[in-house]
């Protein structure tokens, strides 16, 4: 229960937040601020935009722009991995939080089927990319790359602005992390060598890695768009 | 440096500013985490709120328990009915009577509200738990009997079934009191109270640890109405003689005993063992917590499959050295605990969920209310490694650890109480009806599994629109008792043709593959043959008259020459014939043999010359007029055969005849037969018709035990014991049997009792044939990440050590 409730309102609230912040920079600069007249319109616009997403024409917007920048950042058979990754996740985040949140069971039937086959694709693929990858989100890379210009962001703890390709970074390494932990809680739970304790321990690493997993997937999507 | 007044100002708001967003954000913070925290135990609470509402039916107002361990020896006096002291050496002694007897100790009222006494009260909250059947192997009845209002269970007051009908139905297995003892106003005209006495709660049944005591002799008593003698009888305090079944319904027991009726309507009497009292007249009773034979007497269960007892595993429990009563407790309130999680109705001061699997192996945590700790009664505490969290939420402990193991289909079981086990004596008292197979998995209404046993009922019922209404067994037989005694005919047939025998040999009949012969009660039992010697011979005939010992057929006639007929067999054939004439209807029974016919003619046996063709062995049968019949009718061989060595006693071909009887009594109303899954009627043009009804569903109920050991729970083996594309739990068939041999039988599989679907429980199971592939690759996967992220971190922190990149240059040792 804790974790549904949880869970719901920290991906809701960090996608509010995403799209409030992209909806401020589309404003002229003198307005962007945290206002309740801006609020207001925000949700306005927050409004249409779920409708505007029942338009064919959005969507094919969305896929042609994650398809431009799947081949600007992946190359030749690298860029179906990242295409097969980005599928599977899809599904195995939906799946996960719809039957966290609205079904008491819990994951069931041919969804668990599904997610079962998706999770063990997604840990290939993932694997694949961490490989491709890791070497261009390390630090040095990071600092020693051309993308540290361009539109920052305002981090409060640092207090001052940092370059957009950070918030990429960070997204990745927690993508790969909580990958990596949804994968092992996975396994750990099928091997023959851990008791009941063990696999709540396994449950539960697995759902709340899946719920981090989701959010840096938000953040590092956001941070790829212009 | 001199810091203008302005800028320092601004400085100080600035500061202000940030503390206030730090507050602000804490707030914030601290107020999203008390509102998620609430919200979800509100939420939680409000779940479980259901599950836990415990039902008190009167809570324990008195101690009686002294303080000691001990089971004191019981020195006391026994009073009878009337609450007068027993004199055992007094000719009129009169039973005691274990209200007045214990009573002066034990509050009987207190005890009578227990579980195994006060089940006419009990409401149906709880998990189901088995019926009574009310059985009637001739008809074909086998009907589950409850109080509690389950769907699928038939109250006696639906049935028509009296208080007084209940205890002579089932007294067998009751522990008495409930409706062994029914107030006045519940007494009905068809009762004979009076003359029996009233059956009171039993406890020497389950508390006298005298080897004396005797549960055949129990039931023997209440077989006879003897219900105020049966436990003195049982109990071996005393001898009983007499049946009051067998007096006039006007005879109390103030009448007394008939000095003219010595041998038939014997009242009965007492004759006390006065080995077993003191001088002063007190019983001498070892009186403690009840043995596990005590139980078990009322609630085994055995496999029908099982040769001898020896064959037959023992709860690990038991074997362990624990008794039944050290799980099911009870308190002076006699409620005894189940044992299930979720129990709701208890009114003793026990906390029943210490005794449930869990309470004893896992504990419950203080938190939740529980001691914190486990091991209750030696319980070791299980691992289960690597079986995922999700079959303890959906699966009963049960599931893996109790019952039969599950084969290719559930395997027949006897239980105490439906077949009634445990009672021993010359005649054999075994039930072959209900049939109850186990296990069988079923999701209850919690949305957990259980292993269960399953029957399906059968019943004759009149159809009053969409409602049965079932009917009573003695009208049915009396509207068509063809159909019903089809046996019984045969086995007389048969048994008149004894003067034919020789030796140790009886006479029995080859029909098809099979054997039947008479049993010592009347009827007739089939058994199928291995190889009959007799199978080839039997081409174009439909049945062979033979004679069988344990070991050997052979053909019941002698085959000798008329002509010169040894004086003997005509001596036996006469005595067949005669033998046959009460069973003839109206007909001749006749010998042929060769050319020739033997008859009974005034008296005297008589040899005429048959004219035409002569039958190609000897044989009996028949004549009526000219035409010739053979001893076993195309109707009754029909009948025989297509049962055959199976427990079903009807055919389609009885059904549609009993129907048509049973129609033609009462034209006006419309009657059906329910068995194995379907509801049975007769459609307009008289044909049988078989279609679904609810009342024809089949009815399951959890089972216990025998636990066995964890060595052999399921999953043991691992994860294929029970999800593979074959799967003997999810595609295991079970299919109705009923006293109806009839090719419309409901089959389930697992899958469908259980809800799971097939298709996805195929899909599942063989996902598992590549389950050790897919755990090699996601050990690799995790293993190269792990490696990867391992190398980034060793990288960064060797770079914030300075062990590596710029840092190590930039800051040499000095």
């Amino acid at each position: 229960m804790l974790f549904g409730i949880f869970s719901f309102v920290l991906i809701i609230a960090i996608s509010l937040r995403v799209t409030f912040g992209r909806y401020l920079n589309h404003l002229p600069e003198e307005k962007r601020r945290i206002s309740l007249e801006n609020f207001k319109s925000y949700l306005r616009w927050i409004a249409g935009w779920k409708f505007s997403f029942l338009k064919l024409s959005r969507w094919d917007r969305a896929i042609d722009y994650f398809i431009k920048w799947a081949k600007k950042n992946f190359s030749g058979w690298t860029v179906w991995v990242f295409y097969l990754m980005s599928l599977c996740y899809v599904y195995l985040a939906s799946s996960g939080l719809f039957f966290a949140w609205f079904v008491p069971r819990g994951l069931f039937g041919f969804p668990l089927l599904l997610h079962v086959a998706a999770g063990a694709l997604f840990a290939i693929t993932l694997t694949v990319i961490l490989f491709l990858k890791a070497r261009h989100y390390l630090p040095e890379r990071l600092n020693a790359s051309g993308e540290l210009s361009g539109q920052g962001f305002w981090c409060p703890l640092l207090k001052k602005s940092l370059p957009r390709i950070y918030i990429q970074a960070v997204s990745f390494w927690i993508f790969v992390l909580t990958g990596f932990l949804l994968a092992a809680s996975t396994l750990g739970s099928m091997l023959p060598y851990f008791n009941y304790p063990a696999q709540i321990v396994f449950f539960n690493l697995h759902r709340w890695s899946a719920v981090f997993s989701v959010v840096s997937a938000i953040l590092g999507l956001d941070s790829i768009i212009e | 440096m001199k810091v203008q007044p302005e800028k320092r100002e601004n400085c100080q708001r600035g500061r202000w500013k940030k503390t206030f967003q730090i507050v602000l954000l804490l707030i914030s913070v601290t107020i999203f985490f008390f509102v998620t925290l609430s919200i979800s135990r509100l939420l939680e609470a409000k779940n479980q709120s259901g599950q836990k509402t415990a039902l008190k039916l009167r809570s324990e107002e008195k101690k009686e328990w002294s303080g000691s361990q001990l089971s004191p020896l019981h020195r006391i006096p026994l009073n009878d009915e009337f609450n007068q002291k027993i004199v055992p050496v007094a000719a009129d002694a009169l039973p005691f009577s274990s209200r007045f007897s214990c009573e002066p100790c034990h509050s009987y009222s207190t005890v009578s509200q227990g579980s195994h006494f006060n089940f006419k009260e009990r409401p149906a909250v709880d998990r189901r738990t088995e019926p009574w059947f009310w059985v009637d192997e001739r008809t074909g009845i086998q009907l589950p009997v409850s109080f509690q209002k389950y769907p699928g269970f038939w109250s006696p007051e639906k049935l028509g079934l009296s208080d007084w009908k209940f205890v002579t139905l089932f007294g067998r297995h009751l522990s008495g009191g409930g409706p062994g003892e029914p107030a006045d106003e519940f007494q009905t005209p068809d009762s004979r109270w009076n003359v029996s006495g009233k059956l009171e709660i039993n406890c020497l049944g389950c508390h006298h640890r005298s080897p004396l005591q005797d549960h055949s002799e129990w039931v023997k008593q209440v077989m006879r109405e003897n219900f105020r003698w049966a436990a003195t009888a049982a109990s071996g305090l005393g001898e009983v003689v007499g049946m009051a079944s067998r007096l006039p319904s006007t005879w109390t027991l103030a009448d007394g005993p008939d000095p003219d009726d010595r041998e038939w309507a014997v009242v009965p009497q007492v004759k006390y063992n006065q080995n077993l009292f003191d001088s002063k007249n007190n019983a001498l009773l070892d009186l403690s917590r009840p043995e596990n034979n005590r139980c078990l007497a009322c609630h085994s269960v055995s496999p029908r499959n099982a040769k001898s007892r020896a064959e037959l595993e023992r709860d690990v429990h038991l074997a362990a050295g624990l008794s039944c009563v050290d799980c099911h407790r009870n308190d002076l309130s006699h409620e005894m605990i189940r044992g299930f999680e979720g129990e709701r109705l208890m009114r003793s001061s026990l906390k029943s969920y210490d005794y449930t699997c869990a309470g004893c192996h896992l504990g419950e945590k203080p938190e939740k209310g529980g001691y914190g700790w486990t091991g209750k009664l030696g319980a070791p505490r299980p691992t289960h490694r690597g079986i995922p969290k999700v079959h303890f939420e959906r699966l009963a402990c049960t599931v893996c650890h109790s019952g039969l193991l599950p084969g290719k289909e559930p395997q027949g079981v006897y239980t105490a109480r439906a077949n009634r086990l445990g009672i021993f004596g010359k005649a054999i008292w075994t039930s072959e009806f209900p049939l109850i197979y186990e296990p069988v998995f079923v999701r209850e209404v919690d949305g957990k599994i259980y292993p269960e046993r399953i029957m399906w009922p059968a019943f004759w019922a009149e159809k009053k629109g969409k409602e049965l209404v079932p009917l009573d067994s003695e009208e049915v037989f009396r509207a068509a008792p063809e159909a019903f005694s089809l046996k019984q005919e045969v086995a007389a047939l048969l048994n008149a043709l004894l003067p034919l025998r020789g030796g140790d040999f009886y006479p029995a009949a080859v029909i098809s593959d099979f054997l039947f012969e008479p049993d010592v009660d009347g009827g007739l039992k089939a058994r199928q043959l291995e190889k009959s010697p007799f199978s080839g011979k039997q081409e174009g005939k439909q049945f062979l008259l033979v004679q069988v010992n344990d070991s050997e057929i052979i053909p019941l006639l002698p085959v000798f020459d008329p002509e010169e007929a040894p004086s003997d067999i005509e001596e036996k054939i006469q005595k067949t014939l005669e033998n046959l004439k009460p069973l003839a209807g109206g007909r001749q029974p006749v010998f042929l043999i060769n050319k020739y016919r033997y008859e009974i003619s005034e008296g005297y046996l008589e040899k005429k010359e048959i004219e035409g063709e002569a039958p190609a062995e000897p044989t009996v049968g028949f004549l009526e007029g000219e035409e010739f019949q053979p001893l076993l009718s195309p109707f009754q061989v029909r009948n025989l055969v297509h049962p055959g060595a199976g427990p079903e006693t009807l055919t389609e071909e009885l059904v549609e005849l009993a129907l048509r009887k049973i129609s033609a009594a009462s034209p006006e109303k419309e009657f059906a037969y329910v068995a194995g899954g379907f509801l049975f009627i007769l459609d307009k043009r008289g044909m049988l018709r078989a279609s679904e009804h609810q009342a024809a569903r089949a009815i399951t109920w959890p089972l216990g035990h025998e636990v066995r050991p964890a060595q052999q729970a399921l999953g043991k083996n691992g994860c294929t014991d029970c999800h593979s594309p074959g799967s003997k739990i999810f595609f295991g068939k079970v299919e109705a049997r009923s006293p109806l041999k009839t090719s419309h039988r409901e089959s389930k599989l697992g899958s469908d009792l259980m809800q799971t679907g097939p298709l996805f429980q195929f899909l599942f199971g063989v996902t598992f044939l590549f389950r050790p592939a897919f755990k090699l690759v996601l050990a690799g996967c995790v293993i190269l990440m792990g490696l990867i992220l391992l190398a980034v971190v060793l990288k960064i922190t060797g770079r914030a050590a300075g062990l590596s990149g710029e840092n190590s240059q930039r800051q040499p040792r000095s």
